[in-house]
């Protein structure tokens, strides 16, 4: 059974109209799913609802049978989102913790685990992220790269099934970028994932990828046909990547099969 | 070691840095009420020394304190030199005869003019070069009578006024000493845990202190940040010719107005973005929460308790029945 699944899901602030215009999906249990598509399209408003920070206007959200009610303050409710971990795009602004250690211990602190257990779940995923040298370290002091890995860490920590990813990686350096990836990498099939991204390389460890336009899903499939499928990539507004240029070119020139495949194959990794 | 040193906090290895935060508060406390019931200077000195002796044993360099009774001299000072001159109770100590004449008032509107020229080259010890110039003119007076005089006066010192400034000069150094103790002996972090374990029962009473302790947390949590935006922005304003440092008043004070406004915009953004933060990592205002810091009592806080107990009850005796 889909571990997420929505139903015509709208949604609107006050001076926008149908922000999300009717979203249906269905994602499945250790899914890496990313959703992509230009700026305002709707890709962040739509993982938004599904952590249920905003309430939606129509429609349903079901996450793993159980419905996420309208109502936010609602005990039921609480429990299901906490089944949900979001990381956001500013590695600063959801930094909650004076110190690293006190930044992955917040969400536990609020799901009232016992303080031995806390210590022992800070010393295993700070670790996990790499970032088990740094626990006394003062935010000031980190990198953009070094934050969202202790944001990641935190969520692990709180052992969500579901974890979102709002462009958690476009304002990181290179290297910042490098770091969060290998660490999502690693988490792939272990935890159901949902990536929003501009990143190629990160559109290329999905399992599948929606493309969202207008607030609406335009398009939704494996990597390799939406990414080849120049038309749709235009009509949403998204730059088409130069390696897949190129593959395009290749592939029309008819230089030859083993050309194209292997250069295929560096793309995708596959 | 910990690395979130901002506000006054001094790292060092003494006994009062390993206090239990919430022993320091109250114990800080209750000194603080003790002394304001003391109005005896002997015992008021005899407090002094105590604080001395509290800074001293900190192990923290004592500049640190300096600096912070350096922010109220100006008023220290003032306030002591108004309660001597006007406040007449009391038996006659001394006075001071003063002759003023043409030639020492344009004396000393010249030192003052000197006092301000020099302010220009020498910006620093400014008060002591104000007190040096007060001190000239009116020595001037006392000392150097020439010329057509416009008229003489004198000033009385009295014993009591003396004394009573005097206690409320030592009283108010005795605070500032014994709060510096405190801010700069505990992290801003440990403070906040203090007060929130510290009131935690009230919740029984329905009144939530733990929203409160956490609006605190996060208001020291992003002070450096909002620091290092600042500084972002003063130097983008400066990229576009903006110089904060020149200028009469109300260019400054327009000057201001390019880096007050960006950083309200910036507060708000990172207020609403932090607010979902939080509110994704299930944070509810007024839930229960554990706690991944423990605060227990060792056999130094019952004593430190004890101690100040005692000391607080000798000040009311002293106070009421002595």
């Amino acid at each position: 059974m889909a571990i997420i699944k929505v139903q015509d899901l709208k949604f609107e602030y006050q001076d926008i109209k149908n922000a999300i215009g009717g979203v249906s999906l269905e994602i499945e249990e250790g899914e890496f799913v990313c959703i992509v598509g230009h700026n305002g399209s709707g890709k962040s408003t739509l993982a938004k609802l599904l952590c249920g920070l905003l309430v939606p206007t129509s429609g349903h959200i079901y996450i793993d049978g159980c419905e996420l009610k309208a109502e936010l303050e609602n005990e039921e409710n609480d429990m299901l989102r906490r089944r949900i971990g979001i990381v956001f795009q500013n590695p600063d602004n959801q930094f909650v913790g004076v110190t690293v250690k006190d930044d992955i211990a917040f969400g536990l602190e609020n799901r009232q685990i016992e303080r031995n257990e806390i210590i022992k779940r800070i010393d295993e995923y700070s670790r996990l992220v790499g970032m088990d040298k740094f626990l006394d370290r003062s935010p000031e002091s980190l990198s953009g790269g070094e934050k969202q890995r202790v944001a990641i860490a935190g969520i692990l920590a709180c052992d969500t099934d579901i974890i979102i990813l709002d462009e958690a990686t476009s304002m990181l350096d290179p290297k910042g970028v490098r770091e969060v990836l290998s660490v999502i990498s690693n988490l792939k099939h272990k935890k159901t994932i949902i990536n929003i991204t501009h990143n190629l390389n990160e559109m290329v460890l999905a399992d599948k990828v929606i493309v969202m336009n207008e607030g609406l899903i335009t398009a939704s499939g494996d990597v390799k046909t939406i990414l080849e499928n120049e038309e749709l990539l235009k009509e949403a507004n998204l730059v088409i990547p130069d390696t897949i240029k190129l593959l395009n070119m290749i592939r029309d020139s008819k230089i030859s099969e083993d050309v194209e495949d292997e250069v295929c194959q560096l793309i995708f990794h596959r | 070691m910990n690395s979130v040193v901002f506000g006054q906090y001094y790292h060092a290895n003494s006994w009062l840095h390993r206090l239990d935060p919430r022993c320091k508060l109250v114990s800080m406390f209750m000194l603080m009420i003790g002394v304001f019931f003391i109005r005896r200077l002997d015992v008021l000195a005899l407090l002094f020394a105590l604080a001395i002796i509290l800074v001293i044993s900190s192990k923290v360099p004592i500049i640190k304190y300096l600096k912070s009774i350096k922010m109220i001299a100006t008023l220290l000072i003032f306030t002591f030199v108004f309660q001597v001159l006007f406040n007449k109770t009391g038996n006659e100590l001394y006075t001071f005869n003063f002759t003023l004449t043409y030639f020492n008032l344009a004396a000393g509107i010249l030192l003052l003019v000197l006092f301000f020229v020099l302010g220009r080259l020498v910006k620093k010890l400014r008060l002591l070069q104000f007190l040096a110039t007060l001190a000239g003119a009116f020595s001037l007076q006392m000392f150097w009578v020439y010329g057509d005089v416009i008229t003489p006066y004198s000033i009385t010192i009295h014993d009591a006024s003396l004394i009573n400034s005097g206690i409320i000069l030592v009283r108010v150094l005795i605070l500032v000493c014994m709060s510096s103790c405190l801010t700069l002996c505990t992290k801003p972090t440990d403070i906040t845990l203090g007060l929130d374990k510290m009131f935690a029962p009230l919740k029984k009473l329905h009144l939530d202190t733990s929203i409160f302790t956490m609006m605190i947390s996060i208001a020291l949590r992003f002070i450096p940040t909002l620091i290092n935006e600042a500084f972002r922005i003063l130097r983008a304003q400066a990229s576009r010719g903006v110089e904060f440092s020149q200028g009469g008043l109300i260019k400054k004070i327009r000057q201001m107005v390019s880096l007050l406004v960006p950083m309200f915009v910036i507060a708000y953004k990172k207020a609403a973005d932090l607010a979902l933060a939080m509110e994704a990592r299930s944070y509810i205002p007024g839930h229960d929460r554990t706690s991944l810091y423990l605060l227990k009592y060792k056999a130094r806080d019952y004593i430190v308790y004890v101690f100040s107990l005692l000391l607080l009850a000798g000040m009311i005796v002293v106070r009421f029945v002595l």
